[in-house]
């Protein structure tokens, strides 16, 4: 379950990004490793949000700054 | 000085395509493929189904660029290209962009209203948002090709391409720039195509649907899309730079008609008034006018008051110039048509022909003037006076001549 959903988000980034799935690991960051400026960040928060119905509060935005963060938040939210 | 060009048209991809598509009578008329028109009684326009932007853009970045962007910037990369104009941090702040396009990105701003009212505000895509601007196609090219003079769009409707010009001739003239990306573009998408048919303004709705102007069947527009761009250039830039060059432009007239929305004015006023402007400041006499590109479109008053207003102006002499309309093989591109026009009309100089009026069946007393019917003319092309003009009121006329 935890995997495919990894998979679906990593799709979702990578859409967003044009960043091939290889290099969207776990821990890259997405600003200091692969160059995602905010507008990208907002679009990949828009996408996650409409796709599984959450809203995200924007004080944990700046938190989420990989790929293990989101799945971090969304397996436990807060 | 023109010294470059970029097409990207209905019936041709690139100018030599263009270039030939014109000279064969080729038209880029055809069913819609992009959006189901089965509830319409209008099934046709000069839609470009087989643009493919990854071959003159690549892949990255297009992600962001709606259609109408795409269409410029691919124009852009082929004027560019033809015209050599090499880009770096030497020249990049004498070299600018002025783009003609009215209806820009309207598909996203469609898109954004849809998605707010079935997803709801928190769930709509905020990225959307900065593609909307009218300007966002004409940033698009100096973000791509790193031009970082001035940048601006001009949304004047039916004239955009001749008013987005004099801009930009204005500019280099006053010496504040040497070059200008000069470009124009409108997209099809179901809004625009939506909203001129509940106007009423197409044609098969109370005729043919057919683009034949000046003929007695015409009954309203076949909508097109498309891009164009050509590099402008101050004389000596372009010589010092040992450009080749297409043409000069000479000079060019454009007013208001300050009538009604949506309406021509009877008189054709303020046509004919771009129309004298033009040629006055340009030192020519009408006779040296070689072929008048026109602005007719398949709707009845209009090429009737194109008619009246090209016979009010250069009176019996009228008669001894052939008038053509590309629109009837492109469509009426809107924004785009003026550019379109000038692309012609630097084909016709280069290449000895006159563009044909296709689609002409039958005579109407009200165009009684030669409209190079259905076969293009081979002759020798000088000079040539182009009209832009529809019912928003905004009129703008342009003569350009071949250059020695």
């Amino acid at each position: 379950m935890a995997n495919n959903f990894e998979e679906e988000i990593r799709q979702l980034i990578s859409n967003i990004t044009e960043v091939p799935i290889e290099k969207l690991t776990l821990d890259a960051d997405f600003f200091n490793d692969l160059n995602i400026d905010s507008l990208k960040a907002i679009e990949i928060v828009a996408a996650f949000e409409k796709k599984y119905r959450i809203i995200i509060p924007e004080q944990d935005i700046p938190k989420i700054r990989n790929l293990r963060k989101i799945i971090e938040y969304t397996v436990f939210p807060k | 000085m023109i010294t470059g060009l970029g097409v990207i048209a209905p019936n041709g991809i690139g100018k030599e395509d263009f270039w030939s598509a014109l000279k064969e009578g080729r038209s880029g008329i055809k069913p819609v493929t992009r959006f189901d028109t089965s509830a319409f009684k209008c099934k046709l326009a000069g839609e470009i189904d087989d643009f493919q932007p990854t071959l003159f853009l690549g892949h990255k970045g297009l992600r962001d660029h709606e259609r109408t962007a795409r269409l410029l910037c691919s124009a852009a990369k082929l004027a560019i290209e033809d015209a050599k104009l090499k880009i770096d941090h030497d020249n990049t702040d004498d070299i600018g962009v002025c783009t003609g396009t009215t209806w820009s990105a309207l598909w996203n701003i469609a898109q954004f209203g849809k998605e707010l009212i079935e997803d709801g505000p928190l769930f709509t895509n905020a990225s959307l948002f900065p593609a909307m601007v009218i300007n966002a196609a004409s940033s698009q090219v100096s973000i791509r090709f790193n031009i970082q003079g001035f940048n601006t769009t001009i949304s004047t409707g039916y004239s955009s391409s001749i008013d987005a010009l004099k801009y930009a001739i204005d500019f280099i003239r006053i010496g504040r720039i040497k070059a200008v990306l000069v470009g124009a573009v409108d997209s099809l998408s179901l809004s625009n195509f939506l909203g001129f048919y509940r106007l009423g303004f197409f044609a098969g709705i109370n005729g043919p649907e057919v683009s034949c102007p000046f003929d007695k069947r015409r009954n309203g527009i076949i909508l097109g899309e498309g891009a164009a761009v050509i590099i402008v250039e101050d004389e000596e830039y372009a010589k010092e730079r040992k450009a080749n060059i297409y043409a000069e432009v000479k000079d060019i007239g454009n007013c208001f008609d300050a009538y009604k929305m949506g309406r021509y004015e009877p008189g054709a006023k303020g046509l004919k008034e771009s129309i004298k402007m033009a040629i006055r400041n340009s030192e020519l006499n009408i006779a040296d006018i070689d072929y008048i590109g026109a602005s007719a479109n398949s709707v009845p008053e209009q090429d009737r008051l194109e008619t009246k207003a090209i016979k009010d102006v250069f009176g019996k002499y009228a008669y001894n110039i052939p008038v053509s309309s590309i629109k009837s093989m492109i469509g009426e591109t809107f924004s785009a048509g003026g550019l379109f026009q000038i692309a012609a009309s630097i084909g016709s100089m280069y290449c000895g022909f006159i563009p044909p009026t296709i689609n002409y069946q039958e005579k109407d007393d009200d165009c009684d003037l030669d409209y190079v019917a259905n076969k293009s003319r081979i002759t020798r092309i000088n000079n040539v006076l182009i009209n832009n003009y529809g019912p928003g009121g905004s009129n703008a006329s342009l003569v350009l001549s071949k250059y020695n």
